[in-house]
């Protein structure tokens, strides 16, 4: 039987124009240090690559998150911007789905989130082109990882190879194994039950991982609380699910 | 009264000199001549040229290609943000190429512009030619190339389609189909040449020519059957050829980064297309003229007289676009536009802004308005030359240039080429080594085509200009 | 199970089926160590698919951070935090996360090793070695130099000292160095009559003045502060709390704070004295001794702040209920550190925040000790280094340290090492020390290791966090522990005597007993194996109470403090403030994905770089990546500039973590090291006086571009072409 296009269901979720999506991320920049916590715990969560000095000094490094930081001002009135930690804002609107050709780009019915299918990739590097936030890193080598560091790989995360587009995936494997578990045990995942790698190692608990969906979670509570979260980039119309809190 | 006849007969003496079609010569000796640019012996400049191109293009495209299938694209210099480098630079530099055979050989039949005759072949040579160039190109900016025939729509087990909401997938069927098109339409018009090949040559050549001409006799009804299908055809692929430019484009206009999403990149495109098409249409008609025999019989200054023009009102044209694109964008204000047009003209790269305009536009202004210079071979060669390098150029600056500066500040960063220099030298010398082939194979003077325009020209007066038109034929 | 029996090769075997089964008993070689027998119960780690989580303690710094670890099949998987752990509830720093990147880092040690030999030695000879160490030489010949973790081995050894006469292990570490423990305790005590930590609650509090400190990177237990730090800035039941940061050039910490002063290196004191002076004006009364004596415009002009930002600042602490004053970081590492502590303790006592929420009290002692015990100031490392030095040790044994690169060069560390006749290293990785020493015995890794570790400061409750191993060891290494105790059994006599157990998880079990039926722990058990099963299953024990020390305030405003600026060695021009890398700090390097974290304030990778303002870099004609000689009185080092926008013009610096000369292929020759910079120059408590040099700086023409995350021209415009 042949797939027809109205059985890809392609559009749905995006015409639906739902503003809020399921999974959301809120982080205060006000209380964020920029200690990199959260790249070495997503680092070592998901298995990325290090790609060594020349090729992370030439914006090859494979950093699923980054904390950008800015300046403001000139000596002696110099003022380091709040440090904003950058990953995948999982757009209820993503730029980067529509033009990839191999569909390996797709937007998840039942999670809401933006996936990257590694074994559809064919390395176009379209959807990073068109990603407004800059979060898509490139396999551009099969990076080396002597042995005996393979040992530590997370078995739940695929090892991609080289010519492969990856993102950060608000650890997917975690929202599964938590709804495996809640499953298995016949109740429903509850908030904070677990979380991503990097709110999970965040000394500063400067990000919060939940339900955007669920007006009880935590996440929720706090963008109703501190009304002055603003999401990058949203004139442009792509449904962030990441909200950032700025001042304090 | 003899003064006057006198003067009357210079006169036509100096229209045949500078017409083609004013200047038969028998059939047969025509064909000769043909026949003997085509066969004659290499000379040893010839095994040279083919030699160096041969290891240039082994290395250059087959082995640095082998590489990078072996490393991954580390070896070459893209990055983040310029996620797309030299390599799509040079798929749209190729199918801009691929432009100018098609637009010569149709538009201009479709037109009835009889200067076509002689070159139409050699334009269409370089369609085929070039786009396959443009395939290279757009395969090896892959990551994962040796899963490509996954863009193809092809019926599968797990129902797995190519997104159709891609402008990559457009492209693919679009380019697809322009390569096939404009190989049958390339194909058709040679039917007659090579049965006439057929009929003068043996060995190897005979057989040769004897599957491509498929028993083409000449009879009337061939020629009817042959004449239906050029129409068709030089009908359909004006739009094909249009639309492969256009989607081109979309690859960077449906994009939402600041200097792509320019609703007015389709037609400025297609222009800027034709604009390094005709550039590279003279540069092969000056090199074929001055180094195949009896080519100076068949291309003549009036040709380049006339290409010179086309390619004048081409860069007013080009001119125009470019205007017209960056005048809108800059006056919508956005700030990314407006740090990334500022980046254009006063970045590290901004000379090859300043020189873009200057080949593209100055230098083809300043030469190709005077008549006289207009119709001197070389110069119009080195125009051509100025006006690729231009839209080298161009495309450099709407891919890697553009890609470096973006919406997120912190990622900004210049793209160095690597391993693309060599793959981009080797897909030119490929070109090259693929034209030297084919005109040791292939007639490339449409040789009936040439006879058929002599037959039956007429001269018209438009205006104060003589032309020379074979209207009644059809 | 047998050991040597793998699972895969049960399945191998099973899969020949059972007709051949009754082949394969009974005879072959392999019948002779495989006992073949069917999992009737699968050993947990084995149980495909599940993963099984230990907790146990961080040993990436000397904090003491609980961790959960999570395996899978045997393999160490994920590091977190544990939630319950007082320290650190649940939180860890990038050094933490990447601790299995040392685990199953390729350069590790993988045999004992004896120098010049080319083939491993076996444990057995491994050990004789210890023991003719032990026993050949004169108790007063044997010198243990250790790390400040783990700090059961430290009492082990501390133990077999004491009953043999030998020379008390001494502890030393670069983070403790550049946190200038001594000069914190000795403050305290000069102040308070009670040497011990500075505890600061920055959380309870409204107004953190920090002179220096850098609390939110590597200084003494950095996940705490950091917890306190969120504290600060979002606690529900008051307002924003506002940092004030005094230092020369913006540290991570500095970056994050409403108000950033760069002061003139030096004159730290007698900026918190004028604070002080003015605050006291503030809030009436008599004015304390303390302050009595400073000059507060001259304080002004000297520091380079403004007279109405001091009494802006002043204002602020002085009307605040939750004013709290933070020494640190490089102030103390100057020659008036002392004063510099003692004068920011003093503003505490005017503040009147002792033992208060958003106070400073003294640190909760661990539960099974009785005073603080800090680690060597580099005064005391200086005297151990000449005794080295005279001949007076035959052997050394160094564990848990690397002093061949954390001790500044100056203090000569490499060349009395040579007179010391055995240098026996327990490195876990192919190091400085474990390349200079005649033996190393690799220790496991501390993922792989038993014991405990002291939580020195951070945690409110007194706490001692329990570690055990999480994986098996991954090569053929010995816990130093293990090797000690065989060691003195085999030496015998009083060696024998001091450490009668039969191995490492007795001794354990020992020590860790003798918290059972203590009082408010957070677990009781009926019996000492019970108890340690639990010890082990909650990472530790701690006590269910605040173990904090308010110290007491009186004497601490009358006594006058005197606010001298501070002393700088060297001809410079500039002063040169080294700090600790917050992503490598000293042992980080050789974890790749430390070493390509960006640097939180330059976002720098894989590299090290010098600091240096835009203006004086203009004045210099030096630009970004252009390679500089910087000149002490004590060295020479050249490395590329980074042109760092929030730095005192007349100051540069740079961080400490790289520039190994061995530790690995991630590490090797990479970077320098600033420690062949620092001079013996020490503070008044001894602690070294780091960034109390002033540096030349020399044009070598070279270029090194630095790897960064950020982009040049996105973030300093540089490149992007003439502004409109």
């Amino acid at each position: 039987m042949m797939a027809t296009l109205s059985d890809l269901k392609i559009s749905e979720v995006k015409l639906s124009g739902k503003e809020a999506g399921k999974w959301g991320m809120v982080i205060d920049q006000d209380i964020c240090t920029g200690c990199q916590a959260c790249v070495a715990a997503c680092a070592m969560e998901n298995n990325i690559s290090f790609v060594g000095e020349e090729d992370a000094g030439y914006g090859r490094s494979m950093h699923w998150i980054r904390i950008e930081r800015f300046w403001e001002g000139e000596y002696p009135e110099v003022k380091m911007t709040p440090n904003q930690p950058m990953m995948c804002q999982q757009c209820g609107q993503a730029p980067c789905e529509p033009v990839c050709p191999a569909f390996a780009t797709v937007h998840s019915m039942a999670e809401e989130l933006n996936l990257q299918v590694y074994n559809r990739c064919v390395g176009t590097r379209y959807c990073a082109n068109n990603c407004p936030y800059q979060v898509r890193s490139f396999n551009w080598r099969d990076y080396e990882r002597p042995e005996p560091l393979p040992n530590q790989l997370n078995p739940d995360v695929t090892v991609r190879r080289r010519g492969i587009m990856e993102k950060c995936t608000f650890c997917i494997q975690r929202i599964h194994r938590a709804q495996d578990q809640a499953k298995a045990e016949g109740r429903e995942v509850v908030d904070g039950e677990f979380t991503t790698a990097c709110a999970q190692a965040c000394p500063a608990s400067a990000i919060t991982f939940g339900r955007t969906d669920d007006p009880a979670s935590l996440v929720s509570q706090l963008m109703k609380r501190r009304s002055h979260g603003v999401k990058h980039l949203e004139e442009l119309g792509t449904l962030p699910n990441v909200t950032y809190f700025k001042g304090g | 009264m003899a003064d006057h006849k006198n003067h009357a007969e210079h006169a036509e003496a100096h229209l045949r000199e500078k017409h083609l079609m004013l200047d038969p010569l028998p059939r047969g000796k025509m064909n000769e001549m043909v026949m003997e640019s085509m066969t004659e012996k290499p000379t040893w400049k010839f095994w040279l040229v083919f030699a160096v191109l041969s290891v240039i293009t082994a290395y250059g495209l087959f082995y640095s290609w082998g590489v990078m299938i072996a490393e991954g694209l580390g070896v070459a210099g893209v990055n983040r943000p310029a996620y797309w480098g030299i390599f799509l630079v040079n798929t749209v530099f190729w199918i801009g190429i691929s432009h100018a055979g098609t637009f010569i050989s149709a538009i201009l039949r479709v037109f009835k512009a009889e200067f076509r005759r002689p070159f139409t072949r050699a334009a269409e040579l370089m369609t085929t030619f070039g786009l396959v160039q443009a395939g290279f190109s757009i395969f090896m900016h892959m990551g994962r190339v040796w899963l490509s025939y996954w863009l193809m729509p092809y019926p599968n087990q797990r129902m797995l389609w190519p997104n159709f909401h891609s402008p990559l997938s457009w492209d693919l069927l679009a380019i697809t189909t322009y390569l096939l098109s404009s190989t049958m339409y390339l194909f058709l018009p040679l039917i007659p040449d090579v049965a006439m090949a057929r009929d003068r040559s043996t060995g190897w050549r005979k057989t040769f020519y004897k599957v491509l001409a498929l028993g083409f006799r000449g009879t009337e009804g061939e020629w009817t059957h042959l004449r239906n299908a050029m129409n068709i055809f030089a009908f359909a692929i004006i739009p094909v050829m249009f639309s492969v430019h256009t989607i081109v484009s979309w690859d960077f206009a449906a994009a939402m980064r600041p200097g792509w999403n320019s609703t007015i990149f389709g037609p400025y495109f297609v222009v800027g297309a034709l604009h390094s098409g005709m550039g590279a249409v003279i540069i092969v008609l000056a090199v074929i003229r001055s180094t195949m025999k009896h080519m100076k019989y068949f291309i003549r200054a009036e040709h380049f007289d006339a290409i010179g023009k086309l390619m004048l009102i081409i860069s007013m044209t080009w001119a125009y676009f470019f205007f017209n694109d960056y005048m809108v964008q800059w006056y919508g204000g956005d700030k990314w536009t407006k740090q990334l047009f500022h980046f254009h003209e006063a970045g590290p790269l901004g000379w090859m802004w300043f020189a873009m305009l200057i080949f593209n536009v100055a230098i083809p202004w300043a030469i190709l308005w005077n008549p006289k210079w207009r119709s001197t071979p070389w110069l119009v060669a080195v125009v051509g030359i100025f006006i690729n390098i231009g839209m080298w150029f161009e495309r450099y600056i709407i891919v890697p240039i553009s890609l470096t500066i973006n919406r997120m500040p912190f990622t900004w960063r210049l793209y160095e080429p690597g391993i693309e220099i060599p793959l981009g030298i080797g897909t030119l010398t490929f070109f090259i080594l693929l034209y030297m082939a084919a005109s040791k194979l292939i007639p490339l003077i449409p040789v009936w085509e040439v006879q058929e325009g002599q037959m039956a020209h007429e001269l018209k007066k438009f205006g104060r200009e003589t032309v020379v038109t074979v209207s009644e034929l059809e | 199970m047998s050991e040597q029996f793998s699972r895969r090769d049960f399945l191998k075997l099973a899969g020949l089926g059972a007709a051949t089964t009754a082949v394969l008993t009974g005879c072959g070689p392999a019948s002779r160590y495989v006992k073949r027998e069917p999992y009737m119960e699968m050993p947990e780690y084995t149980a495909t698919g599940q993963s099984t989580y230990y907790a146990t303690t961080c040993r990436e710094c000397a904090a003491g951070c609980g961790l959960v670890v999570r395996t899978h099949q045997g393999r160490a998987i994920k590091t977190e935090g544990n939630a319950n752990h007082p320290l650190n509830l649940g939180k860890t720093c990038a050094r933490g996360q990447a601790s299995l990147q040392g685990l199953y880092n390729p350069d590790r040690v993988t045999d004992p090793i004896k120098a010049g030999s080319p083939l491993p030695m076996d444990w057995d000879a491994a050990i004789q070695v210890v023991a003719d160490a032990l026993k050949n030489n004169k108790p007063e010949e044997v010198a243990f130099l250790m790390g400040m973790a783990p700090d059961h081995l430290f009492d082990l050894v501390s133990d077999l000292a004491k009953e043999t006469g030998m020379n008390a292990p001494i502890r030393f570490g670069a983070l403790g160095m550049f946190e200038a423990r001594a000069t914190l305790s000795q403050a305290a005590g000069n102040l308070f009559g009670e040497a011990g930590l500075p505890y600061f609650d920055v959380g309870g509090a409204q107004v953190v003045l920090s002179f220096g400190a850098n609390f939110l990177e590597t200084w003494l237990s950095p996940v705490s502060y950091t917890r306190g730090f969120t504290g600060l800035r979002e606690a529900q039941t008051k307002q924003r709390g506002t940092l004030v940061q005094f230092e020369a050039r913006m540290s991570a910490t500095g970056g994050k704070a409403d108000e950033w002063i760069p002061l003139r290196p030096g004159t730290e004191a007698l900026v918190a004295l004028a604070i002080g002076k003015l605050a006291a004006e503030i809030k009436g009364g008599a004015m304390p001794r303390a302050f009595a004596g400073v000059d507060v415009l001259d304080a002004a002009s000297k520091s380079g702040i403004k007279l109405e930002t001091l009494e802006h600042i002043a204002g602020m602490f002085a009307n605040s209920a939750g004013a709290l004053a933070i020494p640190g970081g490089a102030a103390l590492g100057q020659s008036n550190g002392l004063e510099v502590a003692e004068a920011v303790l003093a503003l505490n006592a005017l503040a009147d925040n002792f033992g208060k929420p958003g106070g400073m009290s003294i640190s909760a002692l661990a539960p099974d000790q009785t005073e603080y015990h800090r680690p060597a100031s580099a005064k005391e490392m200086q005297d151990f280094i000449q005794k080295m030095a005279g001949g007076k040790f035959k052997v050394l044994f160094v564990h848990g340290v690397n002093p061949f690169f954390e001790l500044p060069n100056s203090l000569g560390f490499h060349s009395a090492s040579k007179n010391v006749a055995q240098l026996i290293s327990f490195s876990t990785f192919r190091d400085e020390t474990a390349r200079e020493a005649n033996y190393v015995f690799p220790d496991h890794h501390g993922l792989e290791a038993w014991g405990y570790q002291r939580v020195a400061t951070g945690a409110m409750q007194p706490v001692l966090s329990g570690a055990q191993p999480v994986v098996s060891p991954f090569y053929n290494t010995r816990a130093t522990a293990d090797v000690m105790i065989a060691a003195a059994q085999l030496a015998g006599g009083s060696f024998a005597q001091a450490l009668p157990y039969a191995d490492e998880v007795e001794f354990l079990q020992t020590k860790v007993a003798s918290l059972l039926g203590e009082a408010d722990g957070s677990f009781s058990a009926p019996n000492p194996q019970t108890f340690m099963a639990y010890f082990q299953q909650y990472g530790g024990w701690w006590r269910n109470m605040d173990g904090r020390v308010a110290p007491s305030a009186s004497g601490a405003l009358n006594r006058s403090i005197k606010g001298d600026m501070a002393e700088f060695a060297g001809e410079g021009e500039f002063f040169f403030i080294p700090f600790v890398s917050p992503t490598l700090a000293e042992a980080g390097a050789n974890k790749p994905w430390l070493q390509e974290l960006p640097d939180p304030t330059t976002t720098v990778m894989w590299n090290t770089w010098l600091e240096m303002n835009p203006e004086t870099a203009h004045e210099l004609h030096i630009e970004n990546d252009d390679v500089v000689r910087v000149v002490s009185d004590a060295g020479a080092l050249e490395l590329p500039v980074y042109v760092y926008p929030a730095i005192r013009p007349d100051t540069v610096a740079m961080p400490f973590g790289q520039g190994h000369t061995a530790y690995g292929r991630y590490a090797e020759g990479r970077g320098v090291n600033p420690n062949d910079l620092l001079g013996q120059h020490f503070n008044e408590a001894g602690d070294l006086a780091f960034a109390g040099m002033k540096v030349k700086i020399e044009k070598t023409g070279k270029k090194r571009p630095l790897s960064r995350l950020e982009s040049i021209m996105g973030v300093y415009g540089e490149g992007l072409g003439e502004e409109h």
